[in-house]
């Protein structure tokens, strides 16, 4: 259970990451840490399985291309249905997030 | 229409390669990360330790990531297959629409092809290929009697008993014998049926629909029980299911109703709709002399029809050491229940089959033709799509596509034609065919049409499409899609076909030719008696009531009286026996001053006969003089009219007239002596195809001792009459009224559709298979005249020239007529050598023709050229018809 909470997690943040435009592995993994500021580490070990799932469901798509330091690099692209399941995951990892964050700061024990 | 992009499909020219991608993904990210910390100057080994760090376990990671991208893989393959294939049927439909004419030609040909297999298969389904409706039937057996070179013949109450009770095979056994019985409770009416010994309903098992069946239990007790088929108790009884327990009035006797047997049982529909007991006293038991009785038995589990044989002679060889009289020249004969019940129907069958499978592949040759013609022309998009990387086997899968939706569209035609044909086939078929009523768009059925349909779209597509992959890309768009050498070939497979069709046409058309001689013979067979303006019918006397033959003789002697007097009668007279109508007894014949011997003397058919019966039926008298009133008369000396061939048998070479003999006598080894006052000519008693046997007529007044109850006290009347003899069936109905009215008079048939009824089968098989000559035929000259027809278009501008440079219009006509003879004489050549071999497997169905017969062939010839050279009339004339300016000048 944790661990397809863990897999979920990273994979709406990289479809969130894809939504800016195509990127390979390396910059996505890279992305994700600046945006949390620095808080999160991703990572390749869980980065890569995980790029692989999506694009096995479809959500996104890979094709070879060339890097900014002109290394061959594969390049991820959000598909149609990949945009779509962001929008749909997004929200619902938002509220449960948000959850987590209002339980774990609690700061009376509940009456019961 | 397509989710998948079409780049995707070339993504990969040579393949993917999973593995290789991980491998040079994480490179890349591996030394990215390393180049990013030597900037910030880490030393490079650190820096690579670092960068591998995140990656853990970096040869899991590469495996797990492998899997993942090689499952992806095999999906969109999965994808694109299936994409491939939508797409190639788009293309196929849109091509039918291209041309439809075309389309509605050949799909109309595709469905009447599949549509008559599929109606002659699903009857060959009901009546041969289902399991006969009763459990184990294939361990039901006939034990015949064997008598000198008649292998089926009825056996004794004592071979019964003995069989059953020392034979070591059997789970049970029965002993049946056809019955007729009057109905009465209503209007009164005659109904077929059997008495049956109980062991019947252990041999053929199948569950009552209602009630039960009778046991030895209940014939033990003597008392009167039947069992209603069920064709009878839903017609007559309005399928009262408060029957059982109830009482039915047959022969005037009250019967209890115990069962009513289900409709499977019924496989002919004269299955006997009444069973009631057979049981045997002691005495019967001890004869075995009497032979009428069939015998059935069910083997036991793993028996073979061989050790039934084998078992049942060791029984026989017992009984003639104890009975060696009655046994002489006799023997027994196991056979299986499913050859004696269908194996007649087997050959035509398998021919009528065969046959519209031929005409099916004579309409697929065409179909074949009109695809490759129309691949000729559709070369140039076909060069193109191999140019721009459709492989060949693309190709190969297109073109099959295309002809796959004909086949599928014109089957599914095929399959709505085969449901109106059927109920006409069930029609218009033989009545003696058994099941033949089942038949219908089983799901069997179905699943051949499926199957006939696919290997027609895959036959019909397959030299087409081979072709087109073939083809020479260069050579093809050079020549801008007009004709290149290689269409010489094409010419030459297009005419092959058409050669093939011809031949098995021929096939076709001699075949019914073989059949249509065979009815022709048949027609003229001399029959020895007259069919036109005579009307038969049967009238039983219950021995209940008529229990002395002085009454029987009485009551069909009034009726007589009363028919003489119908005005337009012109002669009647009655027999216990006519000819056309199944049964008949027969029985040894002493001629007197030789010794007699069952296995050797004559043993003629014999048949109690009222005077004026021989004129009334119209059978020549030979010699002597035939049966008078007077011989009728109380006291009148015994005396017998026999037919030629007995005379030859009992008399060759001498006159009989004057001679006596003996036969059914009241005491075995007492002669009654009778004296020949006459012989007639030999009748065809059993049908035109059937030879004449030996009859004795005996005066009706004078019955061999039990006859009534052998022949269960019936006569038929013979009535002839110069106008329509059915308009006398009333008149012959209320004169048995007269003499009592609660007697049914049954059978009533003119002898002219007794004779339609008895030629029936032959008829119908000729006529079908004359169809489907007459089909094939035509279809073989559409496919000629597809071929000349091409051959024209082709050579317009070479017929343009050779006209502009002097030809005359008969060369060039010639020309043409010159390439479709060639064709028809090679077609019609292997067919008439092939119709040699194939014609073999008629021989049984044919009646004295040979299967080498020289009109069927002339006939086969004669048709096909016949047709060809209208095939070829048209395109000829328009040949002749080219103007040479215009097709010079069209490029």
């Amino acid at each position: 259970m944790e661990k397809e909470l863990l897999h979920g997690t990273l994979e709406v943040l990289i479809l969130k990451t894809l939504s800016w435009g195509p990127m390979h592995g390396f910059g996505i993994g890279r992305w994700i840490e600046q945006l949390s500021g620095n808080e999160l580490r991703i990572e390749e070990g869980s980065l890569y399985p995980a790029l692989y799932r999506v694009e096995k469901k479809g959500w996104v798509e890979a094709s070879w291309g060339v890097s900014d330091n002109q290394r061959r690099a594969k390049f991820y692209k959000l598909t149609a249905e990949g945009r779509r399941q962001l929008h749909k995951n997004a929200d619902t990892w938002s509220s449960f997030a948000h959850a987590v964050a209002r339980v774990l700061s609690a700061k009376q024990q509940p009456v019961s | 229409m397509s989710a998948t992009p079409l780049w995707r499909r070339y993504l990969r020219f040579w393949g993917s390669d999973p593995a290789a991608d991980v491998d040079d993904e994480f490179a890349f990210h591996v030394e990215t990360r390393i180049d990013e910390l030597v900037a910030q100057g880490v030393e490079p080994k650190a820096a690579r330790d670092e960068a591998l760090r995140g990656f853990g376990n970096i040869q899991q990671v590469k495996a797990i990531c492998r899997v993942l991208a090689e499952e992806r893989e095999r999906a969109m393959r999965r994808t694109q297959w299936w994409a491939g294939w939508r797409q190639d049927l788009r293309f196929a439909i849109r091509q039918l629409f291209v041309s439809r004419v075309l389309t509605v030609v050949l799909m109309v040909t595709i469905a009447l092809g599949i549509g008559a297999t599929v109606a002659i298969f699903s009857v060959l389904n009901v009546v041969l290929l289902r399991p006969l409706p009763f459990s184990d039937s294939d361990r039901v057996v006939f034990v015949y009697e064997t008598w000198r070179q008649f292998r089926q013949g009825n056996a004794s109450v004592g071979h019964f008993h003995d069989w059953t009770e020392q034979g070591e095979v059997f789970d049970a056994t029965s002993a049946f014998t056809r019955a007729t019985y009057n109905l009465s409770d209503g209007e009164p009416e005659r109904v077929s049926g059997a008495r049956v010994t109980p062991g019947y309903f252990q041999v053929i098992q199948i569950q009552p629909v209602l009630g039960r069946y009778f046991t030895q239990a209940d014939v033990e007790h003597g008392r009167r029980l039947v069992v209603l088929g069920h064709g009878l108790w839903q017609r007559r009884f309005a399928a009262d299911r408060s029957l059982v327990g109830r009482t039915i009035r047959l022969n005037g006797e009250a019967h209890t109703v115990v069962g009513v047997s289900p409709p499977e049982s019924d496989l002919l529909r004269t299955a006997p709709q009444l069973l009631t007991p057979l049981v045997f006293s002691p005495q019967e038991r001890a004869n075995y002399g009497m032979h009428s009785f069939t015998v059935i038995g069910k083997l036991k589990a793993g028996i073979t029809k061989e050790a039934a044989q084998a078992d049942m002679e060791r029984v026989t060889r017992g009984i003639a050491q104890r009975e060696p009289r009655s046994m002489e020249g006799r023997s027994v004969n196991v056979q299986s229940y499913e050859d004696i019940m269908l194996g007649g129907h087997r050959a035509p069958g398998y021919v009528m089959l065969t046959s519209v499978v031929i005409v099916l592949l004579i309409g697929c040759a065409n179909v074949t033709n009109l695809l490759l013609a129309r691949a000729t022309a559709r070369r140039r998009e076909i060069a193109i799509r191999a140019a721009v990387g459709g492989g060949r086997w693309r190709i190969v899968r297109q073109l099959l596509t295309e002809s796959l939706v004909l086949s599928i569209v014109g089957g599914t035609a095929g399959v709505g034609l085969a449901y109106i044909g059927i109920p006409l086939l069930v029609r218009y078929g033989p009545r003696n065919v058994p099941r033949l009523d089942d038949a219908a768009l089983h799901p069997e059925v179905l699943l051949f049409a499926l199957g006939i349909t696919l290997l027609t779209g895959i036959v019909v597509g397959l030299a087409p499409a081979i072709r087109a992959a073939r083809e020479n890309l260069v050579t093809t768009l050079r020549a801008g899609g007009r004709r290149s050498l290689a269409a010489v070939g094409r010419d030459r497979l297009r005419g092959g076909l058409v050669i093939g069709e011809i031949a098995i046409a021929v096939v076709l058309v001699v075949s019914a030719g073989l059949f249509i001689r065979s009815a022709l013979l048949l027609q003229r067979v001399p029959l020895g008696f007259v069919v036109d303006g005579v009307l038969t019918a049967r009238l039983a006397l219950p021995p209940e009531r008529y229990s002395s033959d002085e009454s029987v003789s009485d009551a069909f002697r009034r009726v007589l009286e009363y028919t003489r007097g119908v005005p337009g009668v012109q002669r009647a007279g009655a027999s216990t026996g006519i000819p056309l109508t199944p049964g008949g007894l027969d029985a040894g014949v002493q001629v007197e001053g030789k010794p007699f011997s069952p296995g050797t003397s004559p043993s003629p058919v014999i048949r109690l006969i009222t005077e004026d019966y021989i004129e009334s039926i119209g059978v020549t008298l030979v010699r002597g003089r035939t049966m008078r009133a007077s011989d009728m008369a109380d006291g009148a000396p015994s005396v017998v009219v026999i037919n030629e061939r007995l005379a030859a048998l009992a008399w060759p070479g001498e006159d009989a007239i004057g001679k006596r003999l003996s036969t059914w006598t009241r005491e075995v080894d007492i002669p009654e002596w009778r004296e020949v006052v006459g012989v007639v000519g030999d009748v065809r008693s059993f049908g035109p195809d059937t030879p004449p046997v030996p009859e004795l007529f005996l005066p009706y007044t004078q019955p061999p001792a039990l006859a009534w109850r052998a022949f269960q006290g019936s006569m038929a009347f013979v009535v002839r009459t110069a106008d329509d003899p059915g308009a006398l069936a009333s008149s012959l109905r209320s004169a048995v009224r007269e003499v009592d009215a609660s007697l049914p008079l049954y059978n009533v048939v003119t002898m002219e559709e007794a004779l339609q009824a008895d030629v029936a089968a032959a008829r119908f098989s000729t006529w079908l298979l004359s169809l489907l000559a007459a089909t094939g035929l035509m279809l073989a000259a559409v496919g000629i005249y597809g071929v000349i027809a091409y051959f024209v278009t082709q050579r317009t501008s070479e017929i343009g020239l050779r006209l502009a440079l002097g030809a005359t219009p008969r060369s060039v006509l010639m020309m043409v007529v010159r390439h479709g003879a060639t064709l028809t004489v090679a077609g019609a050549g292997i067919g008439l050598i092939a119709a040699v071999l194939a014609t073999r497997m008629l021989t049984t169905m044919l009646f004295e023709v040979s299967t080498t017969d020289p009109p069927a062939y002339a006939m086969g010839a004669a048709g096909i050229i016949a047709v060809a050279l209208l095939a070829c009339a048209a395109p000829a004339l328009r040949a002749v018809r080219v103007n040479p300016m215009q097709s010079l000048a069209e490029p």
